[in-house]
């Protein structure tokens, strides 16, 4: 019985698993499709503007304070400007802000929680490191990140690359706490004590046991922080000290900022609804993206997934312990389905890497 | 006799709680030679699995710390060994099997890659582009070590001679390579269907198949002493036995020498060759499992074999042994077990009684001043 379910069995690899995953949990699929979409955007605003963007950033319609229309997809303001094309522009700036200024802190954040998490022996120059590294997050983490990086602007100056360093600098003490307490969990657990005895060196175990269970709670809180990145630097860029808005380079913060100056949201509610929105649904694929990648990393919830598809019954799902128990009487030939038809099987579901 | 592959010399392990320093183990001596089972037997908190981890130094230190002794791997002395240089005398000279087969296997990585990173750094360290460590001033020979293959009592299939020769001393180079190497070790420990279960992740085998996957990664690196903590302890009962049944042909199989801990007295007389009693830290008991478990010469033996149940049902209740065992803090003076002892003389809490020789032979050794006596043990 167990035989036949291990041959129906599919084990898929990579893009396979990853769409499994993906149509099985409709969120996350919406989630990759929006990032998906909204890089795609990015990259053609970059690359080739005038396929999609009609308009200069600054440039004069006509048209003053219209609502969307087909024209105006998103209306234009009183400077009759169109802002469909201002959100437009702003979009490769406000993605590249998010994802770079997140990806930033992950390296030198999580970097430093790994090194304080995994050399912390007590009594050691080690320990001395890792406790000095602590503080130092400790001292960050107890001032206000915004509060804080409005004060670094002061120093740095003002516009777009100082404020994404002011960020920076207060935003990667959270990868390290996090980092920390991960590896410090993990670094207990009886698989990496079992890698030690099997006479894996540190460096290895840091990278292939450590690294790779910290990977999944890792990419899930870069995929919120991007998001949160993006918001904390519109909110700068509202309070008006990262970006001019109007400007050869929009943003969408400061066009927030700038446009409740023309009228309330009542009467020309465009205005503030189209840059908003884009925060809003730039924040929110993120965030979906990285609930399916958590289940994508997750071997345990990866492979439910792929059985909950598959329509598989739940008995078939216990060859281990068939396994065992035919272990124990070594007397038992297995009549039917010898071995060698499941091991072409799982080749050829695997497609590739598994030569036979 | 053959040369020890390990030995112990009064090897006495502390651990130090914020003010209190616990003696784990105290002035141990034992030896381990190839092809030998030392099983090493006694209650939760003896010392047993401190002793276990502490051979291949991978306890923590601190808090653990080597008060005083040697740990002789192949006449060299793991103590004096830096902390760098440890990973090299682990895995293919000391392989050891952990007692939680659900958490010794790193969830995030299929069965291939678990045994296939221990194949790995072995067929490194034979290729000599990692540096390994084997004790002694020659380097060990690997060649003169069998790998395991199918004893001929065992009618399981195993691995066709052929492929162990064909993978004798070349470079693995592909893929395929470590596959065949590593389904070869799968089917050593009698895992059905090893193509199927070597796409799989821990969390999809049962207890007793992760065990076997353990075994199997220990095996792989082919270790010259393995080291067994309490390997059937975390199964239930029939997965117990196959674990053990493999266990006992493995030993037969692999020419390794063996230490092999557990608290069940059933598993020791099944595998071991000697046993070593431990109480409080300290080995009260040593010798051949037949004399020991047979003509006991300490009474904590004595009550600790009356204590474990025989047959069902076949003598009325069974018996305890009074007392708990002592806070190791702050060991009782003299013989650890007087305060619970039924023959307890006054000089027993005086000067520690030394092992002493009661046989005939001299092999099986007791530390009891009054080991005459304890076959009058109720």
């Amino acid at each position: 019985m167990s035989r036949t379910g291990a041959s129906v069995r599919r084990y898929q690899t990579g893009l396979g698993v990853f769409w499994r995953v993906l149509r099985a949990n409709p969120l996350s699929l919406v989630g990759f499709l929006l990032v998906a979409t909204i890089c795609i955007l990015a990259l053609v605003v970059l690359l080739a503007p005038h396929l999609i963007v009609p308009y200069g950033p600054q440039q004069e319609t006509g048209a003053y304070n219209r609502g969307p229309s087909w024209q105006h997809l998103f209306g234009t303001d009183g400077n009759s400007f169109d802002i469909y094309s201002n959100a437009m522009l702003a979009l490769p700036l406000d993605l590249g802000i998010g994802v770079s200024l997140a990806g930033v802190s992950m390296l030198v954040g999580g970097s430093l929680g790994l090194v304080a998490g995994f050399y912390n022996r007590p009594g050691s120059l080690q320990s001395a490191v890792s406790v000095t590294i602590l503080r130092v997050t400790d001292v960050f983490l107890a001032f206000p990140s915004l509060i804080l990086a409005l004060a670094i602007t002061r120093v740095v100056g003002l516009g777009v690359l100082p404020v994404m360093f002011a960020i920076a600098v207060t935003w990667w003490p959270y990868y390290t706490r996090l980092v920390r307490g991960e590896v410090l969990a993990l670094k207990h657990l009886p698989y990496v004590t079992a890698a030690r005895a099997a006479g894996v060196s540190e460096g290895r175990i840091l990278r292939r046991h450590i690294l790779r269970n910290l990977l999944e709670p890792l990419v899930v809180y870069f995929t919120l922080d991007v998001g949160t990145v993006l918001v904390t630097y519109s909110t700068i860029g509202y309070i008006g000290v990262a970006s001019k808005y109007p400007g050869p380079q929009p943003e969408w913060g400061a066009m927030l900022a700038y446009y409740q100056e023309f009228g309330s949201i009542t009467t020309n509610p465009w205005l503030v609804a189209f840059p908003g929105l884009a925060i809003f649904i730039t924040v929110l694929a993120f965030s979906l993206l990285g609930d399916g990648l958590r289940d994508i990393l997750d071997p345990r919830t990866r492979r439910a997934f792929v059985r909950s598809t598959a329509h598989e019954p739940p008995a078939e799902a216990t060859p281990s312990e068939s396994g065992a128990g035919e272990g124990a009487l070594p007397a038992v030939p297995l009549p039917e389905a010898p071995p060698i038809v499941d091991a072409q099987s799982g080749v050829d579901a695997r497609g590739k890497g598994a030569v036979g | 006799m053959t040369e020890p592959v390990v030995r112990l010399e009064h090897l006495s392990i502390t651990y130090t709680v914020g003010a209190g320093v616990f003696q784990a183990v105290s002035d141990v001596s034992l030896e381990v030679v190839p092809g030998r089972v030392v099983g090493i037997v006694g209650e939760t908190g003896c010392g047993k699995s401190t002793l276990a981890q502490a051979i291949p130094r991978l306890l923590p230190e601190p808090p653990a710390s080597i008060g005083s002794g040697k740990i002789l791997f192949r006449g060299t002395d793991l103590v004096q060994v830096p902390k760098r240089q440890l990973p090299m005398v682990r895995g293919t000279g000391i392989g050891m099997i952990f007692q939680e087969p659900l958490n010794s296997l790193n969830p995030a990585y299929r069965v291939y890659d678990q045994i296939a990173e221990s194949i790995q750094i072995r067929h490194w360290r034979e290729l000599g582009y990692l540096k390994t460590f084997q004790g002694g001033e020659k380097p060990f020979d690997y060649s003169k070590r069998p790998t395991p293959s199918a004893a001929s009592v065992l009618s399981k299939p195993i691995v066709p001679p052929t492929l162990v020769e064909q993978t004798e001393g070349r470079q693995l180079r592909s893929r395929a390579d470590f596959r065949r190497e590593v389904l070869e070790y799968l089917r050593l420990v009698r895992i059905n269907d090893p193509e199927t279960i070597l796409d799989r992740y821990p969390h999809e085998l049962s207890g007793g198949m992760r065990q076997r996957i353990m075994i199997a990664m220990a095996l792989s690196a082919k270790p010259s002493l393995l080291i067994a903590d309490e390997p059937t302890s975390a199964l239930d009962v029939t997965i117990q036995a196959q674990v053990l049944t493999l266990m006992k042909d493995l030993i037969d199989e692999v020419h390794a020498a063996i230490l092999f801990i557990s608290h069940d007295l059933g598993v020791i007389a099944e595998t071991a060759d000697e046993v070593g009693v431990m109480y409080a830290g300290r080995i009260i008991e040593y010798g051949p499992v037949d004399d020991v478990f047979r003509h006991p010469s300490h009474p904590y033996t004595k009550m600790l074999l009356r204590a474990a149940p025989r047959k069902y049902k076949s003598d009325g209740p069974l018996s305890s042994i009074p007392g708990s065992v002592p806070n190791l803090s702050r060991p009782p003076p003299g013989c650890r077990f007087h305060p619970r002892c039924p023959l307890v003389q006054p000089n027993c809490r005086g000067e520690t009684p030394p092992l002493v020789p009661v046989g005939a032979n001299g092999t099986h050794r007791s530390a009891c001043y009054y080991w005459e006596k304890v076959p009058a043990v109720p």
